[in-house]
């Protein structure tokens, strides 16, 4: 395993019965960056996610994250990352305040500590309208809000997110934004998936390409490029510059189809 | 573009819709399952539909042919409160989005209608109804042939009216279980008026000891009244025609049409509303709070760790807004209450009565079994809220354990809630049966968590703690929780029987804390291997509750 990564994968493989659905998987991330995790639907970014953070067991492989063991050490991993899965796994029963203060103090912080940090969380994701409000009468995008604050009360090293994007509005995908680059500036790791390419060239300074449970490319952008560069010998596009979209249909091979085929929709 | 779709087409594709779902539903276990249940259930139903089809249509046949046709309201008061109640009570406040789901194609306003009124017509309700007048039709026709034809129309305007009014109750009750609130302050309202239908027989009873009650006066004042209400007004619309009042009788039956029509208004009314994209958000204004005022801090829990106390505070608050949860704790004090003034209180054969010292016992027990509907599935409220905890740097035993903690405590409140009771209703427990009983717990309550957490990792089941009714914990646990509550029952019954006649009730205290000591350290051994059941079980955990 490359102990400089703050996170790291070897031969990281899981099946569902027949099914493989991550198969062979590679990962290194180095401390700071900011990872794109991409791939089709069904490639296994949900799997390997999940792997990672220890809510799925592997089939096979070993997984590292800060230079520790994920199976050997599972507490001291989590304690030094933040996670919002798939699911957001909120509780939704709470009021916004109460679930927060509820995550802070699940992660060892003091009351005092968690209340403060829980008021200012919600204010800076503009939550704190409705104190009163149950998180499970939130709208989505309020609910994927709370749930990065509720990832990052504990000031983690290493934060992972499962589309963090999906179903959220322009503002607060600013607010996301602006406050995932906070936390880059001051030294942490982000690994995310997103089907929203532009804004993973947007903050990602490194991605890697899943499709088919398989790792099929990964490296900072201008690698990608490169590498892209070099099969396709040279052809770049006409503007001269490829975007993560074309890389990305490029890799996993995607097609588009002929208009021909749908001449009715007009 | 799309050519203009005919209302038939449309029932038609909904039809199939229906059918394909069905289909669909038997690739699962689950659904073949469900399939057979169903049809069990359906048996029994049309068995009931037939052997009352036919009672009734003799009974409307005895009527008919003594000439006191107007007493065939007692036959259509019970089919009209069945058609309505039915629906109601098995369906137990929950939402049903299929026909709303269908408003986003280009569903005509007619065709939205007639499928809700399709929904009801294929409603078991209304397949007894429906089979219970046809009864009475033909012991009506039977008594008098000439009588048939009126009674087809005017049965079938009741039947008419039946099936509008259900929907529309049901369309109105929709519109408020489709916010939160509503929906629980409805939930509430719902389980408080079956207990007030347990507290009628009791208090009746009790108020028959002091005086007899007055039914043919009842009668006599109830008797006209119910006959400006719809069984009343068709009752009354084929006596009349029977006696030969032709013009009287058609009168009734347009009184009966008009208010099958006005059900039919108000259900247009609803779903109309529903039709046009009604808003139902629950929004509520918005009111900025600044950081210090949304500044709030957890409860503390001295003596235990700050993870701990979270998970303790969560599961408190969650119980307190919880209207089904927290009517379910108040059940072992109503049930003193029932105890003390229904027929099992003041029967000679009843163990309470003859030993009211067993009534505080008997309530704590009761307490107990009431609580296993929340350990034995401790993760059934948290859904998705279980990822947390599996994500967060807290072991899993800790989290379980502050659990147990929340329902101990919840436990003994309720204890002291029924030793209360128990004063009041039949006086003070004694000092000797008070430690026995709290030395029982301290046996059965350990045994109880034990198994609890175990099956909360084996057999997990979502439930939504906002919702009543149609909310079952697997079979599984169900069966387990039945053969633990008979082995803990046997054990205490058994030791306080022996103990009360033997007037050794202390003996019963030494027993208790003897069996507690093997059931303590069982505990604790068990919630130490709480890590690793649920890192093995994480997969079906995931799956069951994070499931939408």
């Amino acid at each position: 395993m490359d102990g400089t990564a703050t996170i790291s994968s070897e031969h990281l493989t899981r099946r569902f019965g027949e099914f493989t659905a991550v198969d062979d998987v590679n990962l290194r991330v180095a401390p700071g960056q900011f990872f794109g995790f991409l791939g089709p639907n069904g490639a296994g970014k949900s799997t390997t996610i999940k792997m990672l953070t220890g809510l799925l067991a592997t089939t096979s492989g070993r997984i590292e994250i800060l230079g520790l063991d994920l199976e050997k050490n599972p507490v001291e991993v989590k304690r030094q990352i933040g996670v919002v899965p798939e699911g957001m796994s909120l509780f939704g029963r709470l009021t916004g305040a109460e679930f927060l203060n509820f995550a802070g103090r699940m992660y060892g912080l003091d009351r005092e500590t968690a209340a403060s940090r829980a008021a200012e969380l919600l204010d800076f994701m503009q939550l704190a309208d409705q104190p009163k409000k149950l998180v499970t009468d939130y709208s989505h995008g309020m609910q994927k809000k709370l749930a990065l604050a509720a990832a990052v009360i504990h000031g983690p090293k290493v934060l992972f997110l499962d589309e963090p994007f999906e179903g959220v509005d322009a503002i607060a995908a600013g607010t996301l934004k602006s406050m995932l680059q906070r936390m880059i500036a001051r030294g942490a790791t982000i690994f995310l998936t997103s089907h929203v390419l532009e804004i993973v060239e947007r903050l990602c300074s490194h991605v890697a390409i899943i499709h088919q449970g398989k790792l099929v490319a990964q490296g900072s952008l201008e690698e990608l490029r490169a590498g892209v560069d070099a099969q396709t010998g040279g052809h770049a596009p006409e503007n001269g510059r490829m975007t993560l979209e074309e890389i990305f249909l490029h890799v996993v091979g995607g097609t588009q189809r002929n208009e021909q085929e749908l001449s009715w929709l007009g | 573009m799309t050519s203009n779709v005919k209302v038939l087409d449309q029932l038609k594709i909904i039809a199939e819709l229906r059918w394909r779902m069905f289909l669909n539903s038997l690739r699962t276990i689950r659904g073949k399952t469900e399939l057979t249940a169903r049809i069990f259930v359906a048996l029994i139903m049309g068995m009931g539909a037939l052997g009352g089809a036919v009672g009734l249509g003799a009974a409307a046949w005895y009527f008919v042919s003594s000439g006191e046709a107007r007493y065939l309201a007692v036959l259509l008061w019970p089919v009209f409160f069945f058609w309505q109640l039915f629906p109601v009570l098995a369906t137990a406040f929950t939402n049903n989005p299929d026909a709303s789901d269908l408003l986003r194609f280009p569903l005509t306003y007619r065709s939205y209608f007639l499928v809700r009124l399709g929904y009801g017509a294929f409603d078991p309700a209304t397949a007894l109804g429906s089979t219970w007048l046809a009864g009475i039709l033909v012991g009506i026709g039977v008594a008098r042939v000439t009588l048939l034809p009126w009674g087809v129309v005017v049965l079938g305007v009741f039947a008419a009216f039946n099936l509008l009014f259900m929907q529309m109750v049901f369309a109105w009750v929709e519109r408020w279980l489709a916010q939160r609130r509503t929906r629980e302050i409805m939930g509430v309202l719902f389980v408080v008026l079956l207990l007030s239908f347990q507290l009628v027989g009791p208090l009746m009873q009790h108020a028959g000891r002091q005086a007899k009650p007055g039914l043919q006066h009842f009668v006599a004042i109830a008797a006209p009244i119910q006959e400006v209400f719809p069984p009343g007004l068709a009752s009354a619309a084929i006596a009349r025609v029977a006696r030969g009042g032709l013009v009287g009788g058609f009168g009734l039956l347009l009184a009966l049409a008009a208010t099958a029509m006005l059900m039919g208004y108000l259900l247009h009314f609803r779903l109309y509303a529903q039709y046009c994209g009604e808003n139902l958000s629950e929004a509520t204004a918005a009111k900025k709070a600044t950081i210090a005022e949304q500044r709030s801090t957890s409860w503390r829990l001295p003596g235990f760790s700050a993870a701990m106390a979270a998970v303790f505070e969560k599961e408190l608050r969650y119980l307190i807004r919880s209207g089904p949860m927290l009517l379910t704790l108040i059940m072992p004090v109503f049930m003193t209450v029932i105890f003390r003034f229904g027929p099992a209180g003041s029967g000679r054969g009843s163990f309470v009565a003859r030993i009211p010292a067993m009534a505080f016992p008997a309530a704590a027990a009761y307490s107990l079994v009431v609580l296993t509907n929340l350990i034995y599935n401790n993760f059934g409220g948290d859904a998705s809220g279980i990822q947390f905890f599996y994500a967060s740097p807290v072991r899993f035993r800790q989290i379980v354990m502050a659990k147990n903690l929340s329902h101990v405590s919840i436990l003994l409140a309720e204890i002291a809630m029924s030793w209360i009771a128990v004063d009041a209703l039949y006086g003070a427990p004694g000092w000797d049966v008070t430690m026995a009983t709290l030395a029982a717990l301290l046996f059965a309550a350990p045994v109880n968590l034990t198994v609890g957490n175990v099956l909360s990792l084996y057999v997990p089941k979502k439930l939504d703690f906002s919702t009543f009714g149609r909310q079952r914990a697997s079979q599984t646990t169900v069966m387990a929780s039945l053969g633990v509550q008979m082995v803990i029952l046997g054990i205490g019954g058994l030791t306080f029987w022996l103990a009360e006649r033997s007037h050794e009730m202390w003996t019963g205290v030494v027993v208790f804390v003897g069996l507690a000591a093997i059931t303590i350290p069982i505990y604790f051994f068990t919630l130490k291997r709480v890590d690793a059941i649920a890192m093995r079980r994480r997969e079906t955990l995931l799956a069951e509750l994070c499931r939408a």
